[in-house]
């Protein structure tokens, strides 16, 4: 047996030099001697982003995008296919784990520096993939078309009607209306399951490819001198001379973080489903009534919060749409050399305001 | 390739293989690998079983499982009334002399719904150009075989299919 | 660039009360627009109503008083259909138009046998415009000692109280239910039809009849208990967890001997 694994291995390899890239990979590709378990934090993201797209192709077998049977097909999923429920929940709980461990992936590149010169770029990818998955977490959203769905798809595109000249066009092409209705299932259904995985996938491919050139960065922790030792005179892999293989010691540690999310996801599915899918979730859309206490889901409650403060809706969008812009340009902005959170306090002080603020807004917006 | 040991190139030239670890190290990690291979093989099984039955599941969408009832005056002498029957297409032909056969409508060969044709009194597929009689048996064409019958029973002037 | 439309899209989730308020607003029917700018006991009602489950159901004056909602100047006319207050003989008829099923219990009620006499009509119990949903508090002592004693509500009210209670049971389960993802409508269904035959019968004010049917109920009640429950999913739920803690055990022991 071991023999014919060996030959199969032995024929591709002669082929296309597979041997010398996996020796490469394994014995080459070396890490810092202070990577922490945070690194890990990217592999849990692919394994997450894998889960939803196995998760949403099982739920596309047998779900309808068409306003009047959609809601009646994810009943039938959830009640007549076996384990349907399971898929379901399995895609609603990973929608909002994939966002919660992107929150966390991006404070540990805050927090750590590792957005820094040279890697302008991988945190830019990063931050248009927040965006994406937020997005697919909206467009996802309204698919089940109950009330839920719908008041929040309607609430989160009539805010753009404030952008003033341009606004009334732009939620029409949104919503494939004036109103969100059939045309806009299809619409977001395409988005969803189409357009933005895709993108999505290409930009993971993106931001893997950025990393894997550039190297892996220096964490600041246990080190005399932590500061980017970034010239920015010519191109400079950034080496790791008697670091960590990345094979097999950083892709155990890899595998433990995967383990565990995997633990606790599977405690929130299998214990705490209503966390995620509230009871207003079973009641099909009506056009005509708007419930009571409708809120957004949990990772825009704080985006909601702010916008009710202002009196305004256009200088409340102004100023997040601000807030995002800075976080987005933060390399080009943040232009020091230094990346341990405690030897550069006006970062750290800035950055866990703006992280307590954030959370709570979000407190703010779930108990109003 | 062992993680348990390394081979280095010695100052002479020669391969050296070094090991890293002690024996009873080596078998705890190997032990360890296997719980991990166990682990892997069972939850694959456990995921590929419910994700198996999620997709072979034929969802039932009203397809009439039991009997179809035609009354008698619903069919003129001479003709042929199709309708649906467990899932599949289904015709109840009344000759012209009045006696009755049900048939399965699929054709034989390649599975297109045969037509009636009211002046030839026969069956034609179609796709192919199958020709079949009244009571399904084949007159010519690639049909490898004829219109399979179905049992039907008549009470008080009512065709119960089934 | 995208992305500014994307995030100008998603951040503006807010600024509910504005959009609500413009995405429900139904038109208010006249009635309501001249007697809730009225004073006193002639704006009273409206304020009355407003707190009751029929206005939540979207019934409003018209729909025992008749007269034209939609029209100030027909509003009160009697050509079309106006009746002004109802004459308590005229009250069952009434509200059974919608409410099925109870007046033939109360018709042959010894309150129905006091209709046109003084005795209780619907609105007595039930209030004409502050209706709330029906419960076992309406059979209390201020309601129904005014014409004979407590005693006998209050057999009627105890022969009641176990099925009203699993009623609600069941109400709060099918609720636990439903946030699960269970398919509760049947049993809703089954509930408010149960809940209706329940409260029905209690006009007729026959404690013998009223025990039967409430075991009937009961008898129902129970053979629905059987329905939804997330046994096996708990147990599978601790393989699960458990199986992801080990492969992280397993994993942590051999980086560790690793390292």
């Amino acid at each position: 047996m071991m023999q014919f694994l060996k030959n199969i291995y032995n024929w591709i390899d002669v082929r296309l030099g597979t041997h010398e890239i996996i020796t490469e990979k394994r014995t080459g590709y070396l890490l810092p001697r202070n990577i922490n378990a945070w690194y890990s934090l990217g592999s849990v993201l692919l394994v997450i982003f894998a889960l939803q797209v196995i998760t949403g192709l099982l739920l596309m077998l047998y779900y309808v995008p068409d306003i009047d049977k959609a809601f009646d097909s994810v009943s039938f999923i959830m009640t007549e296919i076996p384990l349907g429920r399971l898929v379901r929940l399995f895609h609603a709980v990973g929608s909002s784990m994939m966002l919660l461990i992107l929150l966390l992936h991006m404070f540990s590149i805050l927090f750590m520096g590792s957005y820094k010169s040279p890697r302008e770029l991988h945190w830019l990818t990063g931050f248009v993939l927040l965006l994406l998955a937020m997005g697919i977490s909206l467009t996802g959203y309204l698919l089940p078309w109950n009330q839920l769905s719908f008041w929040a798809t309607t609430v989160a595109t009539d805010c753009v009607t404030s952008i003033p000249f341009l606004g009334d066009r732009i939620v029409e092409l949104l919503r494939g209306g004036k109103q969100v209705g059939s045309h806009t299932i299809g619409r977001f259904y395409t988005l969803h399951v189409g357009l933005l995985p895709a993108v999505i996938a290409v930009l993971i491919g993106i931001h893997l490819f950025l990393i894997q050139r550039t190297g892996v960065s220096t964490p600041p922790f246990g080190l005399e001198d932590s500061k980017n030792q970034w010239k920015g005179e010519t191109f400079e892999y950034e080496e790791h001379p008697g670091g960590v293989p990345f094979f097999p010691n950083f892709f155990l540690q890899d595998m433990i973080s995967i383990s565990l999310y995997l633990a606790c996801f599977m405690l929130f599915v299998f214990f705490f489903p209503d966390m995620f899918i509230p009871s207003i979730s079973y009641v099909p859309a009506n056009p005509l009534v708007t419930p009571s206490h409708i809120k957004p889901e949990w990772y825009f409650l704080a985006n909601y919060q702010t916008l009710k403060l202002f009196p305004s809706e256009i200088i409340g969008l102004t100023v997040q749409a601000v807030a995002m812009a800075f976080l987005a340009f933060l390399p080009f902005i943040d232009r020091g050399a230094e990346k341990h959170p405690l030897k550069r306090p006006l970062f750290t002080v800035s950055a866990l305001g703006g992280i307590l603020l954030w959370i709570g807004m979000t407190l703010w917006g779930y108990y109003s | 390739m062992s993680i348990a040991s390394r081979f280095e190139i010695s100052d002479r030239g020669y391969v050296v293989e070094e090991e890293l670890m002690d024996e009873s190290r080596r078998k705890f990690i190997n032990s360890c690998l296997g719980g991990v291979a166990a682990l892997a093989v069972t939850g694959f099984a456990a995921v590929s079983y419910p994700v198996a039955r999620y997709y072979l599941v034929p969802p039932d969408d009203n397809k009439s499982k039991g009997k179809t009832r035609i009354p008698l005056n619903a069919i003129a002498p001479g003709s042929a009334k199709f309708f649906e029957f467990n899932g599949t297409a289904a015709v109840l032909v009344r000759k012209q002399d009045g006696t009755l056969t049900a048939l399965s409508a699929v054709c034989p060969h390649l599975g297109c719904i045969v037509q009636w044709q009211t002046e030839q009194q026969d069956f034609l597929c179609p796709c192919h150009a199958g020709y079949f009689t009244a009571d399904g048996a084949v007159i010519s064409g690639p049909p490898p075989q004829a219109l399979s019958k179905i049992p039907f029973t008549v009470v008080n002037g009512v065709v119960t299919i089934g | 660039m995208r992305g500014w439309r994307i995030i100008l899209m998603l951040l503006a989730l807010g600024v509910m009360p504005a959009i609500e308020a413009r995405a429900a607003a139904p038109q208010v029917i006249v009635c309501i627009q001249c007697h809730a700018a009225l004073q006193g006991r002639l704006s009273l009602p409206v304020r009355l109503w407003q707190n009751s489950i029929h206005s939540e159901h979207g019934i409003a004056c018209n729909a025992c008083h008749g007269g034209d909602p939609m029209n100030s100047v027909n509003s009160m006319n009697p050509a079309n259909g106006f009746r002004g207050v109802p004459p308590p003989t005229s009250v069952p008829a009434l509200c059974g138009g919608c409410h099925m099923g109870i007046t033939a219990y109360y018709t042959n009620s010894a309150h129905g046998r006091t209709l046109g006499q003084g005795g209780p009509t619907c609105v007595t119990c039930h209030g004409s415009h502050d209706i709330v949903s029906a419960s076992l508090s309406l059979i209390n002592k201020k309601n129904c000692s005014v014409c004979h004693t407590f005693d006998k509500a209050l057999m009627i009210r105890k022969a009641m109280v176990k099925t009203d209670g699993m009623l609600k049971a069941i109400e709060k389960k099918i609720t636990v239910l439903r946030s699960q993802g269970i398919e509760t409508d049947p049993l809703e269904k089954k509930l408010f039809s149960l809940r209706n035959r329940f409260h029905a019968m209690f006009h007729s004010l026959d404690v013998t009849l009223i025990r039967k049917e409430s075991a009937h109920i009961q008898a129902e009640i129970e053979k629905s208990n059987g329905a939804g429950g997330a046994g096996t999913g708990h147990l599978v739920g601790v393989l699960a967890v458990g199986w992801a803690l080990l492969a992280a055990l397993l994993f942590s022991l051999i980086k560790k001997n690793i390292d």
